[in-house]
């Protein structure tokens, strides 16, 4: 074969793939349009059926069980699950059992199907599942795929199945982050129920170096806000060494509240580390305690810029602060002056100055205020 | 000898042709797998549960804007409902003469305020912040004209939060771009520094109130074959080097930095006109030389919607201002290209951006110089050459084809009549457009009059994209 040959069988079948793409991208447009079509089509006939169904029970029209297979049915059944409240939901799930749906999702999801059908499978299950369902959903916390797993853990925290908590939290410091970022949020969803097994896996757990399971299990608890944690978080924060264990601590301590809270707060924010400096200053203000306003003060010197504007904001939290932040502004300190005249715009405090200036009402401590905002931006270093 | 010289010119060109089509094909395919399994997850994943969850963490928007005024208050309206749980919005007024900092001022109520404003990286001077007191969280930055990359630097430095999304003043977000970009954040917020977006022509569809209504094929065939473009970056490429590991640019109009990463290699270069790919390639230098672990990726589920040049005139100078910076980052990142030191983006996609973009408008150009001096001597071959030619045609055809298929699966284009008319697009592109953008390229590397300034894009605006179906 000369070049001349050669050349002409590649382009020939470069122009045989090319022409195939072609026919097969027009093919796929016209027949993803039909298919979308009809599912439409069918999906809405199958709302209208459920609906009649969930309307008047005892006149049933049925439900053909091969409906089952369609995926459109499916889509129908989690649509209206999740507009309807009280006995509804118990005709639903009887018509659900009836024609096996569960069932049938709970064996694609045991299949080897690809992704795309076992992950729908997962999703029906976690929005449709009920007891019945959480075995296997259990199960697949453990499955080869992330996403599989997120979807279980929610359908477990959807149909609030205690003994999940523990199935979840065994996994918690194996998973990536993504996963486990998911599985928090189930772990909120289950809310009370889940703060004890949390505060048993984070102890157990504290030892390891640099536990990513541990500080989120710990964010988890500030996001549960059960106030009776708190003398746990203390301890934690007590025993922990890792900084971002300790720094998740002192966070969630801020949420949980509490008077206990604020020692071990107070404590923290005499840290060396200004990474915990400025998160006690934002959890001291999120107590709320103005017992504290002479404490957190002390903060608007510090040599650090993130522990100055998070004491600023904490002070404009809390009764009394803007007192002292109007006092701030009159200091010598240009740092302390500028992260108070922020906390001060941040709470309203200036927009009140400007409107009592504006009404002719101003007092020493607005125009203080305002003639300083007024004033051309310092850029701090 | 000059016929020596012309066959291995010929030669030369055709090794070159074939690795850069293999190379591109298999892009093309490494991204239709990624593509694949991003599609299951878009469409059965619930990536939206992050909207509801307190662990998302939160983003500063940043938005340049210089003599904005017609279209910033849409721009950042459309933007202050994106599906995110926790967001700021600083909005940087870079000099502008036109009022933009009044219409702010005058829309959101803000108030001038002081806030102990750091200069992590230099800037031109800031002259006031101010802060909203509406619906949503809002600051804007009131400085002297510095250009795109000093105001995204000032914006970076006000940000309160640890990611900063870049973006422009004239860009419709997709309600669900930021979940999806920050979903490759929460999946490792240790090493995970940049994450990029699926930019898409907003030309010819339906925009209403600042969001897009519905995505239709431009009518004018210089922003079609535009589409043709994006599709065949954004979904036959991107997604395959992000998966390398090797993602050379963050495209500048959508970019989520993690802020101290930025600030540790002095912010965007101001003055360069490939600023987005100049932080991306310092970003990966500065990683890689302090043996820093970290992740640049790209997530095609983050789409936003921008404005593309509708007229030659001004792609040209689009296209003559991206190639000179691709020229400058050459020229900077040259002890990058082919150094295994840098791994994957060393000898894989920086390789590829310096043979396959850098250097193809001059190989392109000296072929057909070749084939113009073979046809003067009468020594062309001409089966060959429209053997050649017929084989980078259907190349080119499959790489398109292939940019159409994975964009299937988003069905933004929902009628088989805008998929046709893209389809005969791909068909004539390569009949005088293409050679047309190899021209502008030979005259940015060889430079003249107007080739070293910005230009003005001269767009239309979100604002004036408003209310009834505008095709261009």
């Amino acid at each position: 074969m000369n070049e001349t040959t050669v050349g002409l069988v590649i382009l020939g079948v470069v122009m045989l793939v090319a022409f195939a793409m072609l026919i097969g991208l027009v093919m796929l447009k016209a027949i993803n349009r039909r298919r979308a079509l009809r599912r439409r089509e069918r999906h809405s006939r199958y709302v209208a059926l459920i609906s009649r169904r969930i309307a008047a029970k005892d006149t049933p029209e049925p439900i053909d069980s091969s409906t089952v297979v369609d995926d459109s049915f499916l889509d129908a059944v989690i649509d209206i699950r999740n507009v309807i409240t009280g006995r509804q939901i118990d005709t639903l799930a009887g018509i659900i059992d009836g024609v096996g749906l569960a069932r049938r999702q709970e064996q694609r999801l045991r299949s080897r199907f690809p992704l795309g059908r076992r992950l729908r499978a997962a999703v029906s299950l976690a929005e449709i599942g009920d007891e019945s369902t959480a075995p296997v959903l259990i199960t697949h916390l453990a499955d080869r795929e992330p996403e599989i797993r997120i979807q279980c853990a929610r359908g477990l925290g959807r149909i609030q199945y205690e003994p999940a908590i523990e199935a979840i939290l065994d996994r918690f410091g194996l998973e990536q982050p993504w996963v486990r970022a998911r599985f928090a949020d189930t772990l909120v969803r289950f809310g009370g129920k889940a703060t004890w097994p949390l505060v048993a896996f984070v102890r157990a757990n504290l030892r390891h170096d640099h536990n990513e399971g541990v500080i989120e299990a710990i964010r988890v608890l500030g996001v549960i806000g059960d106030r009776e944690v708190g003398p746990s978080l203390a301890g934690i924060l007590r025993v922990a060494t890792d900084p971002e264990v300790r720094i998740a601590a002192i966070e969630s301590l801020g949420i949980v509240g509490g008077p206990l809270a604020i020692r071990p707060l107070k404590y923290t924010f005499r840290s060396t580390d200004w990474r915990l400096r400025a998160k006690s200053a934002t959890s001291l203000g999120h107590i709320g305690d103005p017992s504290i306003n002479a404490v957190l003060a002390r903060g608007l010197q510090d040599s650090n810029w993130w522990v100055r504007r998070n004491t600023a904001s904490a002070l404009a939290a809390l009764p009394g602060g803007d007192e002292l932040l109007l006092h701030a502004i009159g200091s010598d300190d240009p740092f302390a002056r500028d992260a108070a005249a922020e906390a001060l715009a941040d709470c309203g405090v200036l927009a009140a100055a400007r409107e009592r200036d504006d009404a002719g009402q101003a007092t020493d401590n607005d125009r203080l205020l305002l003639d300083y905002v007024g004033a051309g931006l310092q850029v701090l270093s | 000898m000059i016929h020596e010289i012309l066959r291995w010119a010929g030669y030369g060109t055709i090794i070159y042709f074939i690795f850069m089509q293999v190379y591109m094909i298999g892009l093309g395919l490494r991204s239709a797998a990624v593509m694949r399994r991003v599609h299951h997850l878009d469409r059965f994943g619930r990536v939206s549960e992050m909207l509801s969850s307190q662990t998302s963490p939160p983003v500063s928007i940043v938005i340049p804007a210089y003599n904005e005024a017609a279209g910033i208050v849409d721009s950042v309206r459309s933007m202050s409902i994106v599906g995110y749980p926790r967001f700021e919005i600083v909005v940087v007024n870079d000099g502008s003469t036109d009022g933009t900092l009044e219409t702010l001022i005058e829309a959101f109520h803000l108030e001038r305020v002081r806030i102990p404003y750091r200069p992590d990286i230099a800037t031109a001077p800031v002259r006031g912040i101010y802060r909203g007191r509406g619906s949503f969280d809002i600051t804007v930055i009131d400085k002297e004209n510095g250009g795109r990359a000093d105001a995204l630097n000032a914006g970076i430095n006000a940000a309160r939060y640890p990611y900063a999304l870049c973006t422009d003043a004239d860009v419709i977000l997709d309600a669900n771009c930021l979940i999806g970009a920050m979903r490759r954040v929460v999946e490792d917020r240790q090493r995970t520094i940049g994450v990029g977006g699926n930019i898409r022509p907003l030309n010819g569809s339906k925009v209403q109130l600042g969001h897009l209504v519905e995505a239709r094929v431009p009518k004018k065939l210089v922003a079609r074959m535009q589409v043709l473009e994006y599709l065949r970056t954004f979904l036959a490429s991107r997604p395959a080097w992000s998966q390398m590991g090797a993602l050379p640019l963050v495209s500048g109009a959508f970019g989520v930095w993690k802020r101290t990463a930025v600030i540790a290699v002095g912010g965007f270069t101001t003055g360069h006109m490939g600023e987005d790919l100049d932080l991306t390639m310092r970003l990966h230098r500065f990683h890689i030389d302090n043996e820093i672990p970290y992740r640049i990726v790209y997530e095609p589920s983050a789409v936003i919607w921008t404005e593309v040049p509708d007229t030659l005139r001004v792609l040209r100078r689009q296209r003559i201002r991206w190639h000179r910076g691709l020229m400058t980052a050459v020229k900077d990142f040259m002890p990058m290209t082919f150094n295994p030191r840098y791994g994957k983006v060393g000898m894989i996609t920086w390789a590829a951006m310096f043979l396959f973009e850098y250097l193809a408008p001059v190989i392109e150009f000296l072929g057909w110089i070749s084939i113009l001096v073979a046809l003067v001597l009468g020594v062309l071959n001409t089966t060959s050459l429209v053997i050649l030619l017929a084989l980078a045609f259907g190349v080119g055809l499959i790489n398109s084809l292939l940019a159409l298929l994975l964009d299937e699966s988003y069905g933004y284009f929902n009628s088989l009549k805008d998929t046709l008319r893209l389809i005969v697009m791909a068909l004539i592109e390569n009949l005088g457009m293409r050679q047309i953008t190899v021209v502008w390229r030979i005259r940015a590397i060889f430079g003249g009059k107007g080739t070293r300034v910005w230009g003005n894009m001269e767009r239309k605006g979100v604002a004036n994209l408003d209310g009834a179906v505008q095709r261009t």
